[in-house]
């Protein structure tokens, strides 16, 4: 489209919700005063009814988990269309040697920043699995714990090699564990509706309020989730890697 | 003051629409959308924050006081992270309409003809 169709187009567009626009901000509630009718029902009574005390969580993965399942999907989705977009050039038998980059000098380590990986990775690692197991407690849970596990990994490249992260990190290995996390919210939807409850209803044993162990099936969808989001970020970032470099002469399709 | 958030929010989506319609690049183009994209966020986030109020986690305080609403906090978390991934998949297809085509400005990409 040429720079003058756009601005026509923009200009039509704004126009026709301009209406919308001025009733929304003539009926907009003053800020930091307003009612909010759902939040303060959950506030009230989740810890008695669900022994969590993360009412975020609550929320995510057992008042509205139907949408978190949706979100979920959403997110396999993007990150499957991702990989067949990038792998579809690499070929469709992938192995896991690591692409060459011929033309980009190796350059060595310098000693202080392998130290400083070697010395981060474990504790971000560590600090991301916490972050997941806390989710019914404290702030966190598997969105954002997947996401800082998969981002720590990339220290093994910064620290070590190419070759070490994409020998560790083997493609098949996080597909099948991006699946399963798919998988286990599914199963978690399923499985109640055998025993006649309704899809995603909370039927485990709620467990003591304010113990690692409670909330029942939150544990669970809580897992699943952490699962799909390190596999599906650790993905994405192997695919964008191996994009940079050249591909291995039989491995071209 | 109170009326702050809500400039935020629609500044953000102004520019970033701005961004969208005049846009030479797509990778700039998908910048403009994440800008967009945290103008919900100012915005859902603003909707559930009430003055005095403390964040909706009662592990060491008691139930009765005063919080945000978890709701609209639940719903921005799910937007970041599966954004990030669309955000993923967009610049995957940035990259396709590069192999295929050599550029990556919109204003000259024509559809293909048979």
């Amino acid at each position: 489209m040429t720079r003058r169709t756009r601005l026509i187009l923009a200009g039509i567009c704004s126009v026709l919700i301009a209406p919308a626009v001025v009733v929304v901000i003539l009926h907009i509630p003053a800020f930091g005063h307003h009612p909010l009718p759902y939040g303060d029902a959950i506030n009230r009574g989740t810890v008695a009814r669900r022994h969590v005390t993360n009412m975020v969580t609550a929320v995510n993965f057992d008042y509205r988990a139907f949408d978190t399942l949706g979100e979920e999907l959403m997110l396999v989705a993007a990150v499957t269309g991702t990989l067949v977009l990038l792998r579809g050039r690499r070929g469709e038998n992938v192995s896991d040697r690591p692409a060459r980059a011929p033309d980009r000098p190796v350059c060595e380590r310098s000693e202080a920043v392998t130290l400083a990986c070697r010395i981060f990775l474990p504790l971000i690692v560590a600090f991301g699995i916490y972050v997941v197991l806390h989710a019914q407690l404290t702030p966190g849970g598997g969105f954002q714990g997947g996401a800082i596990i998969a981002s720590g990994t990339l220290l093994l490249y910064l620290g070590e090699s190419y070759r070490l992260w994409r020998r560790l990190v083997r493609s098949l290995l996080f597909d099948m564990l991006e699946a399963a996390g798919a998988i286990v919210l599914v199963l978690c939807g399923l499985g109640p509706m055998v025993r006649g409850h309704a899809f995603l209803e909370n039927v485990l044993p709620l467990g003591q309020s304010g113990a690692l162990l409670c909330g029942g099936l939150i544990l669970v969808e809580n897992a699943g989730v952490a699962l799909a989001v390190t596999a599906g970020f650790i993905l994405l970032l192997l695919e964008f890697l191996e994009e940079t470099r050249a591909a291995r002469e039989d491995e071209k399709s | 003051m109170s009326y702050l958030p809500w400039a935020i929010a629609a500044w953000l989506f102004g520019v970033g629409v701005y961004g969208v319609i005049t846009s030479r690049h797509y990778v700039h183009l998908i910048g403009c959308l994440t800008v967009i994209q945290s103008a919900t966020y100012v915005a859902l986030l603003s909707i559930g924050y009430r003055f005095g109020s403390v964040a909706p986690i009662f592990y060491s305080r008691p139930t009765s006081t005063p919080a945000v609403d978890p709701v609209l906090q639940a719903l921005v978390l799910t937007d970041i992270v599966v954004g990030a991934t669309v955000t993923a998949l967009l610049l995957a297809l940035t990259l396709q309409v590069h192999k295929k085509r050599g550029t990556v400005n919109p204003e000259r990409l024509r559809p293909f003809r048979q």
